[in-house]
């Protein structure tokens, strides 16, 4: 898997995996944050405004994940940490450009969820603990219900225009 | 026993937003470079990040250590004096290929002779991106740009035999496709004690060209690990440089595993030892006005 670094699944208690998809939450969160960024500074209003409903999504999460941690098991100190993943549900970092629609938009999202489902279904023949087979299989249950959702917006949304932005736009401005 | 302070990515983070076009190669530069920096361990306020002129440079500024975006090709020699005058900084210099190639490309050996210990990482994307797409020393011959219509005439530079030629001691190149790779040689770099030269193939997605991309690069790369490369084996590194252009090889190419004393380390030294025999502050003056 190319985005764990140095994770024993088979050591994983259910502490560790509820902090390592709070940590997986975080990450995407951070990312679509810097999406939104990126896209209001380049003046792709419609983009900025999906991933800030994304980063909002993935903060969700991350909060009913830590919530769920804190009632099991307090404030027991964390022995997993964000070094050991790298963009599991994050989209990867160069999936945005200028000026993208809001269906390229929906699509970088509906990638970085399959990504994430695809890392729970590899994980998860490696796990050895029973809870954390259940909550890797309750995650992974919830990037396809994720996955739907995003489709769905994508039936609502209107189709491209036939124009690149790069046939009505002037060269890009030099910083 | 006390324990060390931790670091996590976000500690060198700073509140000034990237301004480079989204998708930009940069971005992943500066994601493995936070990841570096949180594995080495030392707080920002023991970090001096020096960079030149160009989109790269703007990469001091996005980190919480002490930043000085500075002039065009001088990132080197002013790290080297921040070295100088504070041994016990951590010093990274950072800037295009031609910020470090062109302009740049005549303190490259001077600063491997003298063997500081600082780190080089220079964002490689084959072309002036910021000044809008011209021909860059590292663009590939053939290259249609805004100053080469009919495509380059001219050899690009290959920085990895460039600075294995002048005895850099610490060669490796990395790629944001591989963002956990490229932390692990930066951080490497870091750690090694004397000059460290990190060259990251980081493509410009407005100018560059669509094989240069990140997706594509993630296609080609092959890490010098698989191919069972030894770090220590400095002619089979010169070797595998030699194909820059035409493979990507990431990972550590030569590693000294003898390191040479550092210049600051040799200052220090120098100092010491003249400081013995040295008059104090107020004979001196007595000295000066006697005369």
């Amino acid at each position: 898997m190319a985005t764990l670094m140095g994770i024993d699944f088979a050591a994983l208690s259910l502490k560790d995996a509820l902090d390592l998809a709070v940590l997986i939450e975080e990450e995407a969160k951070e990312r679509y944050e810097d999406f939104a960024q990126q896209m209001e500074l380049h003046h792709t209003p419609e983009a900025a405004r999906f991933f800030r409903f994304m980063a909002g999504n993935e903060e969700r999460h991350r909060a009913e994940l830590s919530a769920r941690r804190l009632a099991l098991f307090g404030g027991e100190p964390r022995r997993v940490t964000r070094g050991m993943l790298f963009e599991v549900e994050a989209p990867e970092f160069d999936e945005v450009r200028v000026f993208m629609s809001p269906r390229e938009a929906l699509r970088v999202a509906f990638r970085a969820e399959e990504k994430a489902w695809a890392f729970f279904v590899e994980a998860a023949p490696r796990v050895g603990d029973e809870g954390v087979k259940e909550l890797f299989a309750e995650l992974q249950n919830e990037e396809v219900h994720h996955q739907r959702l995003v489709l769905a917006e994508l039936e609502k949304t209107p189709p491209e225009s036939a124009l690149e932005h790069a046939d009505v736009a002037d060269d890009p401005v030099a910083q | 026993m006390t324990s060390l302070p931790s670091f996590s990515a976000k500690d060198f983070k700073s509140d000034l937003k990237p301004i480079w076009c989204p998708g930009c190669g940069d971005f992943g530069v500066l994601q493995a470079v936070y990841r570096a920096l949180a594995a080495v361990g030392r707080p920002a306020h023991e970090i001096a990040f020096v960079s030149g002129i160009g989109c790269s440079s703007r990469i001091p500024g996005y980190t919480t250590a002490y930043g000085f975006n500075s002039v065009h090709g001088r990132a080197l020699p002013i790290a080297q004096g921040i070295k100088l005058a504070n041994p016990d900084l951590l010093v990274l210099a950072a800037g295009g290929d031609g910020d470090g190639f062109s302009i740049g490309g005549g303190h490259v050996p001077h600063a491997i002779r003298r063997n500081p210990d600082i780190t080089y990482i220079v964002m490689d994307n084959q072309i002036y991106g910021l000044t809008k797409g011209q021909l860059s020393p590292t663009s590939p011959k053939g290259l249609k740009t805004a100053t080469s219509g009919y495509g380059s005439l001219e050899n690009p530079v290959n920085p990895l035999l460039y600075v294995l030629a002048y005895g850099a001691p610490f060669v490796a190149q990395g790629t944001p496709a591989d963002m956990s790779g490229l932390a692990q040689v930066i951080e490497e770099a870091i750690r090694y004690p004397g000059f460290s030269f990190v060259n990251v193939q980081s493509p410009c997605v407005t100018y560059g060209e669509e094989e240069g991309q990140v997706k594509a690069q993630k296609a080609r790369m092959k890490t010098l690990q698989s191919l069972g490369h030894d770090p220590a084996d400095q002619l089979r590194a010169i070797d595998l440089a030699r194909s820059s252009g035409t493979e990507l090889y990431t990972g550590v190419f030569y590693r000294n595993p003898e390191p040479a004393p550092t210049l600051d380390a040799l200052v220090r030294e120098r100092k010491e030892q003249l400081g013995k025999d040295a008059l104090p502050r107020e004979r001196i003056l007595e000295l000066f006005l006697q005369r």
